[in-house]
């Protein structure tokens, strides 16, 4: 690879995936019906102080291809990506978006706005999942350091993006997240309140869905939980989050695996 | 038909190196200077926008001097370069010492069979680490690369700011003591340089992976009091 020098036509400025294309570092697309089931759940939630997200940690292929892997990844310091569908080109997707804002920032010296991250990411989904079968949609949460207000994106198929006000799920498991989510979300939640109504939604799509694993309490296995505010990008610990779910776990245990008439 | 004037290759080098010489004179210096825990880049720029320095990898920097388009372009080449490399391989796998032979075969190629030599000085920093070497390449107008051990000076005067900045730096010293040193030899025994007339940059381990900041004036009239 030699010194990627441009004329002023053809110049790709500060995208990394206009670069990334003429360079021949993108895949090539191929045609095809989607074949990728969403085997995943994640969900994200606003409180009044950021946006809380859970996810699962299972890739399920034919039978269960691993149990860790991580499906919410940093995409800067201020913003949470996280991704369903066909892992390989998820990964790649989450790569090419980390790799795009930071190379922006280094072109021009300014980081692009929330908003703008998140209509950059609109042609890159529409590219991959008209033109294969290996469909990726992700959802993405940050921090608006313009605003001063945490903010839920999230996409359709044809890389269409949608901002949430409230809350949002991808993955098979999405209907009964969902649903928990409708009946739990208030719009005065705070961390604690946002915390809880995440990881009771996982549980239930954990509890539902085939393709979501729950917590793992054999191998000490939990889903991710990241909380995004004016602090920027964090993770909770594996024992915070360890102890949520004993939580959970131990009140579906004594009511006979039922919620049992209230939402908890 | 007409018959060209026959012109020497060694006039026509000559009349070449001038005319870049004359070009990157006209613009102030820059001083890049490894200090005892990183690397630092100080430059003479009243401009708070159009930068000199920038950050190009998590730990390579470049400051480049002379024509500010033709470097610029240079600069964002040189990021492209190094996301691309990164993106492709691994982030490890990106080393300034590859960068700077590409940029010394893309100047060496303007300043032969371009229409007019790019009138620019470039340096590309490094900070090192256990895979790669703390490092200062100064790429010439002409394409010309040299690895300086311990500090380089680009621009125009860079003679006279280079002997000025070995008599005040004979060591490798503290980042207060390396940017004073820095910037009393950009000013001269005749003047004393504002401090929104500087520009800093620093390549330093702070536990994190992108390792260049921007001094911010405050932060600058601090190390310098």
């Amino acid at each position: 690879m030699g010194l990627p020098l441009f004329n002023a036509q053809s110049d790709p400025g500060p995208s990394f995936f206009h670069y990334a294309q003429t360079a021949g570092l993108a895949p090539p697309s191929r045609q095809g019906e989607p074949e990728s089931r969403h085997a995943t759940t994640v969900v994200a939630v606003r409180y009044v102080g950021g946006v809380v997200m859970v996810a699962d940690r299972q890739a399920t292929g034919n039978y269960i291809a691993s149990r860790d892997i991580r499906k919410i990844e940093p995409a800067d310091s201020y913003t949470a990506l996280a991704i369903s569908g066909t892992a390989a080109r998820g990964i790649e997707f989450i790569r090419m978006a980390q790799l795009s804002f930071e190379h922006y920032e280094k072109m021009t010296d300014s980081a692009l706005s929330l908003e703008g991250k998140a209509n950059y990411l609109s042609p890159i989904i529409q590219r991959n999942n008209l033109s294969s079968p290996l469909v990726v949609i992700p959802l993405l949460a940050g921090w608006d350091l313009s605003h001063q207000v945490g903010r839920i994106f999230e996409y359709d198929g044809a890389g269409g993006c949608y901002e949430r006000m409230d809350f949002a799920t991808i993955g098979s498991g999405s209907p009964f997240a969902e649903s928990t989510l409708r009946l739990g979300f208030r719009s005065d939640l705070d961390l604690e309140g946002a915390l809880d109504l995440g990881a009771l939604a996982l549980y239930e799509a954990g509890d539902n869905d085939p393709s979501t694993a729950g917590p793992d309490f054999v191998r000490s296995l939990f889903p991710m939980m990241v909380n995004i505010n004016d602090q920027g990008f964090q993770e909770l610990s594996g024992e915070a989050v360890a102890g949520r779910f004993q939580v959970i776990n131990d009140r579906r245990t004594q009511s006979g695996g039922v919620a049992g008439g209230t939402l908890r | 038909m007409s018959m060209p004037f026959y012109v020497s290759p060694e006039q026509l080098i000559k009349d070449r190196a001038e005319f870049a010489q004359k070009g990157i004179a006209r613009g102030r210096s820059i001083i890049g200077a490894i200090f005892d825990q990183g690397v630092v880049m100080v430059a003479e720029n009243p401009s708070a926008s159009l930068y000199k320095i920038s950050e190009v990898y998590d730990r390579i920097a470049f400051a480049g001097v002379g024509k500010y388009n033709e470097f610029d372009r240079l600069r964002e080449a040189g990021i492209r370069w190094a996301d691309g490399t990164g993106f492709t391989y691994s982030r490890d796998d990106v080393d300034a010492r590859a960068l700077a032979n590409y940029y010394g075969q893309h100047l060496g190629d303007m300043f032969t069979e371009g229409q007019k030599p790019l009138e620019v000085e470039i340096l590309i920093a490094q900070l090192g680490n256990k895979l790669h070497p703390t490092k200062l390449y100064r790429i010439a107008y002409e394409g010309t690369i040299t690895d300086e051990p311990r500090f380089v000076v680009l621009g125009g005067d860079a003679e006279t700011i280079k002997d000025r900045f070995a008599a005040l730096d004979d060591s490798i010293q503290s980042l207060t003591f390396t940017l004073k040193s820095a910037v009393s030899a950009l000013a001269g025994p005749d003047r004393t340089l504002p401090v929104d007339d500087l520009e800093v940059g620093v390549l330093e381990d702070r536990g994190t992976r992108r390792t260049f900041s921007r001094l911010s004036d405050a932060h600058v009239s601090e190390l310098l009091s």
